[in-house]
């Protein structure tokens, strides 16, 4: 079959999910970080939802129900740990009406069975193979297109691109319609506020995906979908249905958090000169620096869960259909489990695994894609920019937001 | 020195380094970590391991 597949853009192209996206996630708020201190000297507990406590709207999908804002590692890691009380089916209502029946909103045993399918296409010694062929491809073109310009704003020429043009490859997606794929993938994300382009997106990367997935399955290469639908587990393979409600969630899940991820790091190490100079001597310190920019600066500020059964956290009572946001940041620079939490040491002794890519069953399917990208990220920077630096002519980047944390602009100067 | 893979989320345990936080000391063979010790990302259990070359 030989057949030229095109993505349908949104009906009035005209409309930008972007700026709905980057406004919802708390653009206002510099840090969360001391006022989520001053509410963990009250109560580890809290009867709100997490985003109303910083002056955002609530989310529309969960409206009706009760609230609970969760503080502080131990608890944290409480809630994860027990999927049997504390559900994913609360994303049915907030991812699924852009995304579909992903792992996302499933529980076990469901999510266990296809969570096993998927994790081999991202298992460490898969992804590695995607390093040198795609991952290394795309940083050293981004890094090419300006150092030799002795001056770049690393978030708007390197990062805010870099793990969408590598999803996009792995993906085989055609290079002139990326921009509507990136497009109709944020405006997924934008249910909480826009319901009906969430499901026009919905629909058609839909179709788009499940004619993609048929010619993978007749004539497979060696694209992420055609491993997709080769892996086997048990005599099992993945549902259609499935799959493509994965690949719906795949450029939101490995593009807008590895942006930021590799956005962070950068900052906190050119915010902490002596640290970025320990780590281009010895590049043997970049994963304690990815590690500790997580812990530090975490992505995603909370995880959703929903109360399947009337239960009791930290003495509150929760009711069965209770929205619980357990706050990763939160436990991530508690004082109990981190000295001198809001320091950022890349020598830290390492006390408690960090919470960024939560934990448990659900814990982040993509992480070793993340870490690999933040690896060669940095390794083509300090290769290939020398005496890298922040530009003292321009402002100092600033990570802000509430519920997704990153910078707008980090200005660099380079030997070129 | 052998490294055994999580499959439910990829976590290695590689016998030389351990897993110190989860009380497990470097150079841990696979068979003495006790049956009750968990994968330090997701949760499984050992039998979730499987044996592979990094």
């Amino acid at each position: 079959m030989n057949v030229t597949l095109k993505i349908r853009d949104f009906d009035d192209p005209t409309f930008d999910p972007f700026t709905v996206f980057d406004d919802s996630f708390g653009r206002h708020v510099d840090s969360p970080y001391p006022e989520l201190a001053e509410l963990g000297k009250q109560a580890r507990v809290h009867p709100h939802e997490y985003r109303t406590l910083f002056g955002l709207a609530p989310d529309v999908t969960t409206a009706d129900m009760p609230h609970f804002t969760v503080l502080g590692y131990e608890l944290v890691q409480q809630i994860y740990s027990h999927p049997q009380i504390y559900s994913n089916k609360i994303f049915e209502r907030m991812l699924g009406p852009g995304f579909g029946r992903t792992v996302t909103t499933m529980d076990a045993p469901e999510h266990t069975r296809y969570r096993r399918l998927f994790q081999q296409a991202f298992m460490p010694n898969v992804i590695a193979r995607w390093g040198d062929g795609i991952v290394q491809p795309v940083a050293d073109e981004l890094v090419g297109s300006f150092m030799a310009r002795g001056s770049a704003d690393l978030v708007k020429e390197f990062t805010s691109l870099y793990p969408f043009h590598i999803i996009y490859r792995q993906l085989g997606l055609p290079p002139d319609d990326r921009q509507i794929f990136h497009k109709l993938a944020v405006a997924l994300t934008v249910a909480g506020t826009n319901v009906e382009k969430a499901m026009e997106a919905s629909a058609k990367l839909g179709a788009y995906y499940g004619a993609l997935t048929e010619m993978r399955y007749e004539r497979p290469g060696d694209d992420l979908v055609s491993l997709l639908t080769k892996i086997e587990v048990e005599g099992e393979r993945l549902p259609k249905e499935i799959l493509i409600s994965f690949l719906r969630q795949l450029i939101n899940a490995a593009g807008d958090t590895t942006y930021r991820a590799t956005s962070n790091l950068l900052v906190a190490l050119l915010t902490h000169p002596e640290q970025l100079d320990a780590v281009r001597r010895d590049r043997s310190l970049i994963p304690q620096a990815i590690d500790e920019t997580l812990r530090w600066e975490c992505i995603v500020m909370t995880g959703f869960r929903m109360a399947l059964q009337d239960t009791e956290l930290d003495g509150v009572r929760i009711p069965a259909g209770s929205a619980v946001e357990a706050v990763n940041g939160s436990a991530n620079r508690d004082a109990s489990r981190y000295s001198d939490p809001g320091r950022f040491d890349i020598f830290r002794k390492a006390t408690s695994r960090h919470m960024a890519f939560a934990y448990g069953a659900h814990v982040c399917i993509g992480q070793h894609l993340a870490r690999l990208e933040m690896t060669r990220a940095l390794n083509s920077m300090l290769d290939r920019l020398p005496n890298l630096r922040l530009d003292p002519d321009m402002p100092p980047p600033r990570i802000f937001g509430c519920t997704m944390r990153h910078p707008e602009h980090i200005y660099v100067k380079f030997d070129a | 020195m052998k490294t055994w893979l999580c499959q439910q989320c990829g976590w290695i345990y590689d016998e030389t380094k351990g897993d110190p936080l989860g009380g497990i000391p470097p150079g841990t063979r696979w068979a003495d970590v006790p049956d009750s010790w968990t994968c330090p990302d997701c949760g499984s259990g050992k039998s979730d391991f499987e044996m592979v070359e990094i």
